[in-house]
């Protein structure tokens, strides 16, 4: 008879056996982004330490950055817990159907999720700003026993979001549980509005417990900083433990939302008026189609715009969010953009039309949802803004484009070269391997966001026209990228090799 | 004595490679207009890649390939024009109802008034009550069917079935074998590629077997029938 602790040990064992199945396929790129991601992490870590004013007792940066890190302490736990929900549980160690046939326990399955949920640029990024933040506010005489709890605090932290992701994963799928899990959204939104609406988002911030983390990182060894360690450890033990159960709960559940968009009826449309009609709507279909998808878009697009609403974002400063929302749109199923089509691939590519048609069809659905999910961030996120002058309007205007053609020239590109037999059922698929996405991501990151900066300073500097004049080369040269991918596309050699893989999925 | 007809599928030394993966070595293969041809063979006998290159799917690597008198590397657009294509796997978009799929296909083919004859396969395929659903949901056999009746819609001139009746029920397959016989009465060219000897003797006039990639033998399907049939099979499959 399998006892509680014997499971466990079993679920474990399994973790290592998916894991060494996962890496048996892996290629080398994988290995270089790990090494590259854990080489980075250790920088961050160390070297603001060992900068000037590290430290620092008085006025200065390094106060100031004891200051915020309570808050920035409690902020990777909330958009951790966010993208636990907005993922169904988390990441899928190996995919749904290939599961399937393995006696792999949901326990099994939530270890897997949560040593997959760093494997996350957002996760990442956060992780560094708070390991860099940590270092450069205790300096180097404190800095091992500090980034010991803030390294504990990112995996209690993690192992947190991970069991709120599964038990809302439970609730979502009960009967109603999709519409509740929407209502406690949009609960949590407008109390966080209301809250700063009325002035009390410092009370807030001023009584959040990290403020207690802070203290006692800051100070060293002592016996509160033991204590402080064995606490963490034992509640990243204990949510570990406690995160299984509403996995289970999950488990014995049915994912309503997957099966009410397979088992729905979608009314018959009249027949579209053209070829590039045709293949725009079953594209769109894909994609709105896909939970993963559509839930995801809703997080990007609502989420950022929601920290702008309530941080009393200025319109100067909003040109950093289309390259945030594009990115992260892109990740979404862009930078595999053919894996829309699944098994259909090979009858999709028998039919009779134009590959140039069929890639014009993908990339304008890609751009379409990506400028969508933009707009609606850059409105919600303006609301309290005002009405932005000429330069600041022409600078947005400018990023929005260019980070779109930007992104779809990039997404397009990695998915002609690098595509994956991914099948966007679940709500935890993503539609490359973790390493994959990470590269994707920081890739995706990097550009964008040095573009909403370069126009963020176009706005500052230059009068309005500035920004479109600095857009068009960039546009040129994203467009002449995009254009050659296009070429690629139509030889049918290279072509084949997409059509193959992604029809093995 | 007639000159023999033009084939609608001439294969002449067709060669495949995926990288160090040889797919097809040496496949030569003719159809005329009003016969069924079934390709039987073992798993990876190369059945599927040559289905695809005929499909204008897959370019050959060497040998000449013509469709319905269009050469498939040179023209492939005009052979899939020609072609009725069941593939092997799937099919089918995962989150497209059946009836978008005929819509894609009738806009692409530039069909007209073909909605009728749409609904009749439907029906005929068992598919009717799931017309407006989403593929994700089929089940196998479901997915073969909306498959099959996706590649005869149009009345191609030539229709290639690639594993048509894997995990078809009994009134799939009898769906199937009309569609086969249908595009023959009319003249169209069917090729038929499965492992089921039985049926493929049942919905074709001829057959050739490959092993290895290349094409052992050509033969009446009659030659394949009952024990004798599959004796004779056994043998050729080596």
């Amino acid at each position: 008879m399998p006892t509680a602790a014997s499971s466990a040990r079993r679920s474990v064992a399994d973790v290592g056996h998916l894991l060494r199945f996962r890496a048996s396929g892996r290629r080398r790129p994988a290995v270089l982004a790990l090494t590259i991601v854990a080489a980075v992490t250790l920088v961050v870590a160390v070297a603001p330490a060992l900068a000037p004013g590290a430290g620092d007792g008085g006025e200065g940066t390094a106060q100031d950055l004891r200051a915020v890190l309570p808050a920035a302490l409690a902020g990777f736990v909330l958009l951790a817990v966010l993208s636990a929900g907005a993922s169904g549980g988390g990441r899928e160690l190996i995919a749904r159907d290939a599961t399937a046939v393995f006696p792999v326990s949901p326990t099994t399955d939530h270890l897997g999720a949560l040593l997959l949920a760093p494997l996350n640029i957002a996760w990442i990024l956060q992780a560094w700003a708070l390991l860099g933040m940590t270092s450069y506010a205790v300096g180097a005489g404190g800095l091992v026993p500090a980034q010991v709890l803030v390294v504990l605090w990112l995996v209690a932290g993690t192992a947190f979001a991970q069991a709120i992701g599964w038990a809302l994963e439970s609730v979502r799928r009960t009967t109603h549980g999709p519409l509740v899990v929407r209502a406690l959204a949009v609960a949590a939104a407008a109390t966080a509005l209301v809250v700063q609406a009325s002035g009390h988002a410092g009370d807030v911030l001023d009584s959040l417990p990290t403020h207690g983390v802070v203290v006692v990182l800051a100070d060293g060894v002592t016996a509160r900083w033991a204590l402080s360690v064995l606490v963490a450890l034992v509640a990243v033990v204990a949510l570990v433990a406690v995160g299984a159960w509403p996995a289970h709960v999950a488990a014995r559940r049915s994912p309503r939302e997957e099966h009410l968009v397979e088992s729905g009826q979608y009314r018959a449309r009249a027949l579209p008026a053209s070829a590039l009609g045709a293949m725009v709507r079953v594209d769109r279909a894909s994609v709105w189609r896909a939970v993963p998808i559509r839930r995801g878009l809703a997080v990007l697009a609502l989420g950022p715009a929601m920290i702008a609403l309530l941080g009393g974002l200025q319109w100067d400063s909003m040109t950093i969010l289309p390259g945030l929302v594009a990115s992260g749109g892109a990740l979404l199923y862009g930078v595999n953009a053919w894996c829309l089509d699944g098994r259909g691939t090979l009858w999709r590519e028998s039919l009779p039309v134009d590959p140039a048609t069929v890639f014009d069809a993908r990339a304008y659905v890609l751009a379409e949802l990506l400028l969508a999910a933009s707009l609606v961030t850059v409105c919600v996120g303006g609301l309290r803004a005002g009405v932005p002058d000429a330069a600041d309007a022409a600078a947005l205007a400018s990023t929005l484009v260019v980070v779109l053609v930007q992104v779809v020239a990039a997404a397009m590109r990695w998915s002609q070269r690098r595509p994956f037999a991914v099948d966007l059922r679940s709500a935890r698929a993503t539609p490359a391997p973790p390493a994959a996405m990470i590269g994707y991501s920081s890739r995706l990151a990097l550009t964008t966001t040095t573009t909403g900066l370069l126009f963020s300073t176009a706005a500052l500097l230059g009068p309005w026209f500035v920004s479109p004049l600095l857009a068009v080369p960039m546009l040129v040269w994203s467009g002449l990228r995009l254009r050659r991918t296009r070429r690629a596309w139509l030889d049918p050699d290279r072509r084949v090799t997409v059509t193959m893989t992604v029809a093995a999925a | 004595m007639p000159p023999p007809a033009t084939p609608l599928v001439d294969v002449r030394g067709l060669h495949v490679r995926f990288g160090e993966v040889e797919a097809v070595a040496g496949v030569d293969l003719e159809a005329h207009a009003g016969q069924a041809t079934a390709l039987l063979g073992r798993n990876g006998a190369g059945k599927s890649t040559t289905m695809r290159v005929l499909a204008g799917v897959v370019p050959p690597t060497s040998g000449t390939v013509t469709v319905s008198g269009h050469d498939v590397r040179a023209h492939a657009l005009r052979v899939k024009q020609a072609v009725g294509y069941c593939p092997d796997v799937g099919g089918l978009v995962p989150r497209a109802s059946p009836w978008e799929h005929l819509q894609l296909s009738a806009r692409l083919r530039r069909l007209d008034g073909w909605e009728d004859r749409g609904r009749d396969l439907l029906e005929r395929f068992g598919l009717g009550d799931v017309a407006h659903r989403v593929t994700a949901g089929f089940s196998h056999g479901m997915g073969r069917r909306l498959s099959v009746l996706l590649a005869a819609l149009h009345e191609p001139d030539v229709l290639l079935l690639d594993e048509p009746f894997d995990g078809v029920d009994p009134l799939g397959v009898e769906a199937t074998l009309d569609v086969v016989n249908d595009a023959r009465v009319r003249g169209a060219c069917v090729l038929v590629s499965t492992h089921l000897r039985e049926l493929a003797v049942e919905a074709c006039t001829s057959v050739s077997v490959l092993r290895g990639g290349a094409q052992v033998a050509t033969l009446p399907a009659s030659e394949m029938l009952g024990e004798d049939g599959a004796r004779a099979y056994r043998s050729l499959l080596g």
